[in-house]
């Protein structure tokens, strides 16, 4: 596969203008986007907050619109539309941090700003440089994912995760400034930032001259237009998704129309060598190894290991945590880290074993994300008809709204959801691969060699795909 | 300006609030001029069912809300006055609008094969003239 080339087909430059609509850029410079989408939101997440109180600690999952919505809908959206497709699109439209920035802003729809800057409300202080990453983000989602047991199954773990989240983002949104909290804290934004690295959007400059000779940068600082970018980035110089909330506000405060929302080929940021770390490696590592536990506790016919999660008995409980943590954070990044040192030897090269470890490390996101996109399929296609139910009786109080509230449990194309699952694996690995031979050009110095350097790492993805086929349809 | 941001805060307000006291408003409507008793429908190893003994008084429309909250299906017959429901499947609601028209002492029962003490599992309904109370264990 050569260079510059996605998959060999499409070039990597290749970008298709979506703002060169006027109908497209009015609306996206129009403060009503996202305001507007973020206002269904929160009557959505109202709802669903009611249904989680309501629902308490008795109410079977498939019948409660909370966890129905939550963890069958939005998380199956998130991962196959949502992040592939549109990036960080769900991070325009969230109500979560909606309330914290309100009080921030003083201001939902109006800009407040005077004498060359916004006004905010709140101590507006700088985050800690050491916590500036996704550590954070990495130890808060996995010690989420330990209570995944209850989510599905109790209403009330539900609401209480949603309404600490919004705890957490109104203190953390009057101490420190901006979108903070969904920079490095939220525990659903780290897999979003490294994930949309692959999607298919793209926020970027047009003109990056109009940019260097413009000197008042209101896409930083803001303007009466709109807010200097609330996710803290240098909208004119970004070249990864990875921290592009997708706001627009530079769409709206740029004084020369110069910010566009482009088409791309999938998987080209994962190749923009800058600002790599062990936080993001460490991120794609995590974010493989939970879909497999996810897989094996949650869909596979190991009974004991649901118990477990479910927290039948506290020992029980305590294994599963145990054996959770210690695969994502010991056994898997240990498993790569012998690929990543025998690529490294293959290659007889003096690159520093770290750089070789973190630049592969994103060769694994396509891979991740093919196998959150299949566990998905498990989830949706079987349980999406309990959605009709719960749509037309959310609260569990015997309503029947739409006249569905009895509709009987209807699994969909379940006889080739195996397929379907195998072909997505197939096509996260076909693109893995592609990523891993470009990392192995760009990591060691004799570019020619890259199939050789990168051969362990081949060896790994591919183990890592059939693993996962034997999981899923095995 | 000021204008929509009276709006966008007007929205904001019945996004939350308003969706809150609607939803409310609404259940409080449906069951307006009943009386309503939720029972909950669980296995007798469990519990049985909650209440087992309901308390009604003859001429007063009731609504029954049969809540399953287990994870096996069960079923509900009340035969006198002709109410049965073949399956309430896990964390189903079935609502039930009868006026219970004689007194007496009448049987319900779980109509669906959920354990071994299946048979086991029923209740029964008490309708006098007038009550003090409606249900003994509400």
């Amino acid at each position: 596969m050569r260079d510059g080339l996605v998959l060999g087909l499409i070039p990597e430059t290749w970008r298709f203008e979506l703002t060169q609509f006027p109908w497209v850029r009015r609306l996206l410079k129009s403060r009503w986007m996202p305001l507007g989408l973020i206002l269904f939101n929160v009557f959505l997440f109202t709802v669903i907050l009611m249904a989680g109180f309501f629902g308490g600690l008795t109410s079977p999952g498939n019948y409660n619109f909370g966890i129905m919505i939550v963890w069958i809908l939005w998380w199956v959206l998130l991962m196959t539309v949502l992040v592939p497709v549109l990036s960080r699109f769900w991070c325009t439209m969230c109500p979560l941090p909606f309330l914290g920035e309100w009080l921030q802003r003083l201001r939902l729809f109006g800009v407040r700003y005077e004498r060359g800057r916004n006004l905010y409300f709140g101590l507006n202080k700088r985050w800690p440089k050491s916590l500036s990453n996704m550590w954070l983000m990495n130890i808060l989602f996995l010690a989420t994912t330990f209570a995944s047991g209850f989510f599905t199954v109790r209403p009330a773990a539900t609401f209480v995760l949603l309404a600490a989240i919004i705890a957490l983002s109104v203190v953390l949104s009057l101490i420190y400034r901006a979108r903070t909290f969904c920079l490095y804290v939220c525990p659903v934004s780290g897999f979003q930032g490294l994930y949309s690295n692959f999607a298919l959007t793209e926020v970027r400059v047009k003109d990056p001259e109009i940019c260097a000779r413009h000197k008042t940068k209101g896409c930083v600082v803001g303007n009466e237009r709109g807010y200097g970018c609330p996710w803290l980035l240098l909208p004119y110089a970004f070249r990864r998704n990875t921290y592009c909330g997708m706001c627009f506000e530079c769409l709206k405060t740029c004084e020369y129309d110069n910010m566009a929302v482009n088409l791309r080929p999938p998987g080209v940021d994962l190749l923009v060598d800058e600002k790599r770390g062990l936080d993001e490696a460490y991120k794609a590592l995590i974010m493989l190894g939970i879909a497999v536990v996810f897989f094996v506790t949650f869909q596979g016919p190991w009974g004991t290991l649901k118990d477990w999660a479910n927290a039948a008995t506290l020992s029980g409980y305590l294994a599963f945590i145990g054996l959770h943590a210690s695969w994502n954070l010991i056994v898997l990044p240990a498993i790569f880290l012998l690929f990543t040192w025998v690529a490294r030897r293959a290659a007889r090269q003096a690159v520093p074993l770290k750089k070789v470890y973190v630049n592969f490390s994103y060769a694994t996101v396509p891979l991740g994300l093919a196998a959150w996109i299949a566990f998905s399929l498990g989830i949706i296609l079987p349980n999406g008809s309990y959605l009709l139910h719960v749509l037309s009786d959310p609260f569990a109080w015997g309503w029947d709204l739409f006249g569905t509230a009895h509709f009987p449990w209807t699994p969909v194309l379940t006889g080739i959801m195996p397929y379907l699952m195998i072909l997505t694996l197939l096509v996260g690995l076909l693109f893995s691969i592609d990523i891993a031979l470009k990392i192995a050009r760009q990591t060691f110095v004799e570019p020619e060699a890259a199939v050789r350097d990168a051969f362990p790492i081949l060896g790994f993805l591919g183990a890592t795909t059939f693993g996962l086929m034997w999981l899923f349809v095995g | 300006m000021r204008g929509q941001e009276l709006l966008a805060v007007l929205l904001a307000l019945l996004a939350t609030v308003g969706t809150i006291t609607v939803a409310l408003w609404y259940d409080r409507s449906r069951d307006a001029g009943r009386e309503v008793i939720e029972l909950l429908a669980i296995q007798p190893k469990n519990g049985n069912w909650q209440p087992s003994e309901i308390r009604l008084e003859r001429g007063r429309p009731v609504r029954l809300k049969i809540r399953n909250v287990e994870t096996v299906s069960h079923g509900f017959a009340l035969p006198d006055f002709g109410i049965g429901i073949a399956e309430i499947k896990p964390g189903e609601v079935h609502v039930v609008d009868f006026t219970p028209d004689r007194t007496g002492i009448f049987p319900f029962y779980c109509t669906v094969w959920c354990s071994n003490e299946h048979m086991a599992m029923a209740g029964r309904v008490i309708v006098t003239e007038s009550v003090a109370r409606a249900s003994s264990n509400r």
